[in-house]
């Protein structure tokens, strides 16, 4: 029944994912039918058991015989529920085999055969096997894997194994088959050696037992609760015992609280399935909370969940691969077949895989979370440069056009111009020449202008004397007579000097165009960080937001250096034109 | 009069100095960066520097600064910037503190030699120069219900001349009107527009200017 292969917890112990976490606890697990049959044969068994107080109405009711039956049945039914949940872990089997041997002894004494009744008084204590080692193998999911509890296991053999055999051989009082050389004395003597045995064994077990729990983390004791309650039992036992080698008759009382306490590891069993069902209402809590947790939030909340003080969150950028260490254990929270973190937890709590599972989700959504809110703001500020660098891109092409009007073709017409001059004054007695020459020098000079306001046009070369020089030479030339108000003294960053030129230049030709104003202002100021330019008029307003084309990608221009344009234009109270700009230098 | 020119483009610069040298003018240098300006300008100690506004390496307003550092160390020598455009808001800058002396002109004005030749006579006298575009546009942008409507076709006339630098005797010859009519004019204007009487012409020219400016 018991496998002796040793398994290290948390050593080289594959990290698991949320989704593949019950996978893993699917390990050898009967089938539907085969679950059906085992409830079937507790519930038989029980039954069989108690035959004899249910319809022998005859005999009378041995109350302990009772006890122990429901108790045998206890730890069968628990440990079907037990095993149900954990199927991987052995405690589940260990229980219900306990729950079984307890039904040895009522079964088998109610067949009339020697050899029953042989095995009945061989075995009829043999259930103190699976109940130590299920008590020392809780948190190894029921296998053995010290020495020590193997010891331990192994050291009741001696009391209930090799001490009973020879009592038997040797009791006269029984009548079974290995009776081989009565002897009342012998028998007398050899009892007591077991009975010693046994509480030394009884001792050892409840001090380890009691030890581990000692050293145990919080989550660990909660999971180690059953254990206690066994040891608990145990130490009943011990003492029923010593009261018996010291007094020489068994103690009624003491063997009615031994038998009842062992209901306490079905009970302390109970408890920590309503526990781990009361945890899981954490879950509610952690997932309320998910929306706005950080990093650091999202690992207390699932400390708080899990019940795990000790739990970290292990994130890809500061611990790739968690080592586990003893006791501890490692769910890998996946998205997406990759791994995002890992929880590194006390093993214990692995009890509640479910729970385990959901925590992984949940720092699965929240990390997911997290991530998607970064990258768009990554994607968004990447999107913010590249509108900033097309804007600029636009403005370097256009000043570059400019400059080359200005420096090139403008320069190389006045350059001919000048040329054409000095041979007009050669030709002076040649007046047919010298009138070409002029109609030359006039049509060159139309060129001339028409090429400058073209300049303009593309960009506004007297932003190289400032912002107010250029705002001055727009209000010069508005058709509705301009006030400016500069209140910047330095200079602003050349793209904002060029937005909130370009918004005054629109904004003024609006004025123009559909106001029908007769006067208006252009502000200029600074506060703190913020450059802001208004253009105001005294016109009809009811300006539409949208209207022509113009505000709107002046409204870009503005946006992509993180402003904002705004146009208040009530009817018949004039417009008003916002920028607001903020400087980064 | 001695002249220094400061322009990178060679067919400018030399189309200027060949002008200049045909009106009698002496043209003692010709250089195509601020730098060779200033250092010219040491040597030969002209009358009047002619100084393109934009010049290498940023082609912004080197000449501007040049002019600057020539006005500081020699404040005799008159000094005419030339730009492929002129904006009101600039012109105000380069004729801020001392006007006189000092002229601004669209680079295009070289071409007609003899006004070329007559604005600068008139800066070398320690008159001033305004560009007429920028006249014009001052005179366009003034508001219409101002004491500017009060004025003839005539005074307007010569208020753009007034602002441009010109003095009596220059509005005179250029509106062909007499010395004393022109007198008369400017008498009229000046009250009109509420500004004080003055003899000394870039007094005058700013006065209008401010004027102007509203």
């Amino acid at each position: 029944m018991i496998r002796w292969a040793p398994w290290e917890v948390g050593v080289d112990r594959p990290a698991l994912s949320g989704t593949r976490l019950l996978g893993r606890f699917r390990a050898a697990e009967p089938g539907r039918a085969g679950w059906i049959a085992l409830w079937i044969a507790v519930a038989v068994s029980e039954l069989l058991a108690l035959r004899p107080v249910l319809l022998d109405r005859e005999a009378p009711i041995q109350g302990l015989d009772v006890v122990f039956t429901l108790v045998g049945g206890s730890f069968a039914a628990f440990g079907l529920v037990a095993w149900r949940r954990r199927p991987d872990s052995r405690s589940g089997i260990l229980m219900t085999a306990t729950g079984f041997a307890f039904f040895v002894s009522p079964l088998l004494g109610q067949l009339d055969a020697p050899l029953a009744h042989t095995i009945r008084v061989l075995a009829v204590d043999w259930w103190v096997f699976g109940f130590v080692a299920l008590i020392l193998t809780l948190l190894t999911r029921g296998r053995l894997q010290t020495r020590l509890d193997r010891l331990l296991v192994a050291s009741f053999a001696i009391p209930l194994g090799i001490g009973q055999v020879l009592w038997m051989l040797f009791d006269p009082e029984q009548g079974h088959l290995l009776l081989a050389f009565p002897d009342a004395d012998v028998a007398h003597a050899i009892d007591r050696v077991q009975r010693a045995t046994l509480v030394a064994c009884c001792i050892a077990t409840v001090a380890v037992v009691a030890a581990r729990w000692w050293r145990a983390s919080p989550p660990r004791r909660r999971a180690l609760l059953p254990s206690l309650a066994g040891a608990f039992g145990l130490l009943c036992f011990a003492t029923l015992l010593i009261n018996d080698l010291v007094s020489g008759t068994r103690s009624e009382a003491l063997l009615w609280i031994a038998a009842c306490s062992l209901v306490s590891v079905p009970a302390a069993f109970l408890a920590g399935l309503l526990r781990s069902r009361l945890a899981r209402g954490g879950l509610a809590e952690l997932f309320r909370g998910l929306g706005r947790m950080q990093g650091a939030d999202l690992e207390a909340a699932l400390r708080r969940a899990l019940g795990d003080p000790s739990l970290v969150l292990a994130l890809p950028a500061t611990d790739l691969e968690p080592s586990a260490g003893p006791g501890r254990a490692v769910a890998s929270v996946e998205r997406d077949g990759g791994r995002v973190a890992a929880l590194v937890y006390d093993a214990s709590v692995d009890e509640d895989p479910e729970l385990v599972e959901a925590a992984c989700a949940a720092a699965a959504i929240t990390l997911e979370n997290q991530r998607l809110h970064a990258e768009s703001h990554v994607q968004l500020a990447e999107l913010k440069a590249s509108r900033e660098r097309i804007v600029a891109a636009g403005d370097a092409e256009r000043r570059r056009l400019e400059r080359n009007l200005h420096d090139g073709a403008q320069q190389r017409l006045v350059g001919i111009a000048l040329q054409l001059r000095l041979l007009q004054r050669r030709i002076r007695d040649d007046p047919s020449s010298e009138r070409l020459v002029t109609t030359a020098s006039d049509e060159l000079a139309e060129s001339l202008a028409e090429l400058r306001e073209l300049a303009r046009g593309i960009h506004p070369a007297v932003l190289e004397h400032g912002l107010p020089a250029a705002l001055e030479a727009l209000a010069r030339r508005s058709a509705v007579p301009t006030t400016v108000a500069c209140h910047a003294r330095q200079r602003l960053p050349e793209p904002v000097e060029l937005a909130a030129y370009f918004v005054a230049s629109e904004a003024l030709a609006n004025v123009a165009k559909y106001s029908r104003a007769t006067h208006a202002t252009v502000r200029l100021w600074r506060q703190g960080p913020t450059a802001s330019i208004e253009i105001a008029d005294d016109g009809i307003g009811g300006a539409d937001d949208c209207r022509g084309s113009g505000l709107r990608g002046l409204a870009d221009r503005v946006e992509a250096l993180d402003g904002r344009l705004r146009v208040a234009s009530p009817h018949g109270a004039g417009t008003v034109v916002t920028a607001e700009l903020p400087c980064a230098s | 009069m001695r002249v220094v020119i400061a322009d990178d483009n060679l067919l400018v610069r030399e189309g200027i100095a060949s002008l200049l040298r045909e009106g009698g003018l002496d043209v003692a240098a010709q250089v195509d960066s601020a730098d060779d300006l200033l250092r010219e300008v040491d040597e030969h100690e002209p009358d009047v520097v002619i100084v393109d506004i934009r010049m290498p390496p940023t082609h912004t307003d080197e000449g501007l600064r040049a002019a600057h550092a020539i006005r500081a160390s020699h404040p005799r020598t008159a000094i005419v910037v030339l730009s492929q455009h002129v904006e009101y808001g600039v012109a105000t800058r380069v004729l801020a503190e001392h006007p006189e002396r000092l002229g601004y002109l669209l680079k295009d004005r070289v071409i007609d030699v003899d006004d070329f030749l007559a604005t600068l006579r008139r800066v070398v006298a320690g008159g001033t120069a305004l560009d007429p575009e920028v006249v014009s546009r001052l005179l366009a942008s003034g508001r219409d219900d101002g004491p500017l409507a009060t004025l003839t076709p005539r005074e307007h006339e010569v208020l753009a001349l007034l602002a441009e630098g010109l003095n009596n005797q220059a509005i005179a010859d250029r509106t062909e009107i007499t010395l004393r009519s022109t007198e008369k004019h400017v008498s009229s204007i000046f009250a009109k527009l509420g500004l004080p009487e003055t003899g000394n012409e870039h007094r005058r020219v700013l006065a209008a200017i401010r004027f102007l400016r509203g």
